[in-house]
């Protein structure tokens, strides 16, 4: 009787078995002087409200699995008529499946039971079938809602066209001329923690596309106070390059979206300063935690206290990046110059091209976008009714894509020496210069800065 | 998400020992030749979440192996050792660790697998026999490089994978057909993998070894031990692993010869 009941009881395992076997698969001849001194005043932008942005920001999907768990791409060869296609398909007891018009492609459900990969790897055994795909999942990119980043900043992603300035300003554009931010931040927007120190005229601290992004008031090392208020326009311009406020559905996008900007005033109101100045400001920056330095200024002497101060940035973990200057000759300005410490960075334009007044030589490193560059400026500067932002010119604005990167390298992988985050943005740039200067050059280092190569895994196939 | 046991080895051999000694309090005289060689081939799947990660990804891996099968003392236990070539593929690995992550979606990287399992029956119900099947496969990975292309120095990364799988569980053997004896097979899984990935990039340098720390499962399969003639044998099992959202799979081909 017990016996006759186990009997039972395996039988009924065994159909158990059975039923689990089919559930579905599933930078003054005395000092230094500012790189970027080509500006151009736009009132243009305050008419273009951008009507055609979006207020709220796009869904953003991690990745999970990187294809459809039960469905496969299939495309027959061409001598394959549609309706032997279908039969085939209903030969292999596939449970749903439906042609995609235009270019021959079935979408197909994977059997009961059966993966994808398992599926794939019979049907590219038939010969009729010309290819068989998994069904790749697809995802928007976080492209940032700030109100003029679609249409003006080319630097970040470049779609071509014409960049509508104003009426006597409207150069064509080359679309992918850019630094591929687009699809790097999707991959790094920067660690809040992470601090840019900009060593420059200061910054607006109150600037609506800045105020949150500014960790302290800074240092003023020109007034010798502790508000880095910016009596000029250069460094509330450079600031926004590498982080302003992003995603905010207000004016401009930075490179590092969420890295905090540390303000350090090292020139006075006409925008020159001592070298002393600059030591000072590198040194105040390093010890207040700067992860990243960027100096969109430079002068034509070296000087060895000058170096010592990147030295001590460098020994201490921070990365600097400084503009080569825009006098367009060979000589590179210090402290970009000082190679074993400093990222030189030199101006590409929209067309990926080096411009002319970008300085040269063996210290670049490498060239970011520098023409026609649209950022935060000081509403003191442009006056009470305009936008607070202006397109500036030179090699000051390409230094600061640069920094922005370094930061999000720095977000991404905080292990990475110095020299190896320095190292990544040199062997990750494109090279731009290629047909008139193949590899490392004087003129574009290892090329112009490519944000995707640097954040994103690199496939192995 | 799967969930990982760290004690999952020491279950393990524990059953494979209730398993043994099971064997040896029953079942006597079942006619077990003392030795038999053959060739058989294994596909399994396995969806693993590797540390550091967010998303699974599934490790797959082929066997092609050689086999020898001992019958132990008389009392039906069959200890089956095995050694041979092994494909193992982990697509969709990424290596974030590294100075410029990279993410594995090449090949799958040849290797050595060997391993035993065991085979000891515990009691007999009329036509049903159940035993206690026991199972452990090591997969040692050889290492491959690949050039990283596209930068503005010269490159390459080289990986080493390499696994082992655990499995203990009760075997019910229908043995009404006589010559062709199909089975149901349960079984509890567990999983330990690592791929170690160097890179050299120009100066950069840099290496990551990702884990999979223990991933268990529960396993069914239905198979079959068909005699051919005498001495010569085939065997067939297919079965899954489901798992919240899916489902791994696992199946084995084999012919024996028995002395």
């Amino acid at each position: 009787m017990m016996k006759n009941r186990l009997t039972g009881i395996l039988k009924g395992l065994a159909v158990l078995a059975v039923v689990l076997a089919a559930v579905p698969a599933a930078g003054d001849a005395s000092g230094p002087r500012q790189t970027g001194g080509r500006t151009k005043r736009v009132s243009l932008p305050a008419l273009r409200t951008a009507p055609a942005l979006r207020a709220e920001r796009p869904l953003v999907k991690r990745r999970g699995s990187r294809y459809s768990p039960d469905r496969v791409l299939v495309r027959f060869r061409p001598t394959v008529a549609s309706e032997y296609a279908e039969g085939l398909l209903r030969s292999y007891g596939f449970p749903s499946f439906r042609r995609i018009p235009g270019i021959g492609v079935w979408s197909v459900g994977t059997a009961p039971g059966v993966t994808v990969i398992e599926t794939l790897a019979m049907l590219r055994r038939n010969a009729d079938i010309e290819l068989a795909r998994p069904d790749y999942r697809a995802r928007l990119a976080d492209v940032p809602n700030d109100a003029y980043f679609l249409s003006y900043q080319y630097s970040l992603r470049n779609l071509g066209g014409v960049l509508d300035i104003g009426p006597s300003v409207q150069p064509q554009i080359t679309a992918g001329a850019d630094i591929k931010a687009v699809p790097a931040w999707d991959a790094a927007k920067g660690d809040p923690e992470l601090l840019i120190a900009i060593v420059d005229t200061g910054l607006d601290l109150s600037h609506p596309d800045l105020a949150t992004k500014v960790y302290s008031s800074g240092y003023d090392f020109a007034n010798d106070d502790d508000e880095a208020d910016d009596d000029h326009w250069h460094g509330t311009h450079v600031a926004g390059i590498a982080a302003a406020d992003t995603g905010n559905s207000l004016g401009i996008a930075g490179v590092a979206w969420n890295c905090k900007l540390l303000p350090v005033k090292v020139t006075d109101a006409s925008g020159d300063g001592y070298y002393s100045w600059i030591i000072d400001g590198i040194i105040w920056a390093v010890d207040q935690g700067a992860d990243v330095i960027n100096i969109s200024m430079g002068g034509e002497y070296n000087d060895a206290f000058l170096e010592d101060a990147c030295k001590y940035a460098y020994d201490h973990g921070v990365v600097v990046v400084a503009a080569a200057g825009n006098d367009g000759g060979a000589g590179v300005l210090y402290p970009a110059a000082y190679d074993d410490y400093v990222l030189a960075v030199a101006a590409s334009d929209y067309d990926d091209e080096i411009v002319s007044w970008s300085n040269y030589g063996p210290q670049v490193d490498v060239a970011a976008p520098g023409v026609y560059i649209l950022s935060t400026a000081p509403r003191a500067y442009v006056g009470t009714g305009n936008p607070p932002y202006l397109f500036a010119s030179g090699t000051s604005m390409a230094a600061p894509h640069v920094s922005g990167l370094a930061a999000l390298i720095k977000s991404l992988k905080p292990g990475l020496s110095v020299a190896d985050v320095m190292n990544v943005i040199r062997y990750t740039a494109d090279d731009v210069n290629a047909a008139t200067a193949p590899g490392l050059d004087d003129h574009a280092g290892y090329g112009r800065v490519n944000m995707e190569r640097a954040l994103t895994p690199y496939v192995i196939r | 998400m799967k969930r990982t046991y760290e004690r999952m080895p020491r279950v393990l051999g524990l059953g494979i020992a209730l398993a043994v000694l099971a064997g040896g309090a029953s079942a006597a005289g079942l006619a077990v030749k003392p030795l038999a060689a053959g060739l058989s081939f294994d596909s399994l799947t396995r969806t693993v979440v590797w540390q550091g990660d967010e998303a699974d990804s599934r490790l797959a891996a082929s066997l092609f192996t050689a086999r020898a099968e001992l019958g132990l003392g008389g009392r039906g236990i069959v200890l089956g050792l095995f050694a041979g070539l092994a494909l193992s593929d982990a697509s969709g690995l990424v290596f974030r660790g590294l100075p410029i992550s990279l993410q594995y979606d090449g090949s799958a990287v040849a290797g050595l697998a060997f391993g035993a399992d065991l085979l000891a029956p515990i009691t007999r119900l009329g036509e049903f026999e159940i035993k206690g099947a026991g199972r452990i496969v090591y997969m040692s990975g050889m290492s491959k490089t690949w050039p990283l292309e596209g930068f503005a120095v010269e490159g390459q990364a080289k990986g080493k994978p390499g696994w082992l799988e655990a499995s203990v569980g009760p075997r019910v053997e229908y043995r009404f057909f006589g010559k062709v004896v199909p089975y149901v097979e349960l079984s509890a899984r567990w999983l330990t993998a690592s791929f170690r990935m160097d890179e050299t990039l120009g100066e950069l340098e840099g290496s990551e070894t990702k884990k999979v720390g223990g991933d268990f499962a529960f396993g069914a399969a239905l198979g079959a031990d068909a005699e051919v003639s005498r001495r010569v044998a085939l065997r067939g099992r297919i079965g899954i692993m489901p798992f919240a959202g899916g489902v791994d799979t696992l199946a084995t081909v084999g012919v024996l010869y028995r002395f």
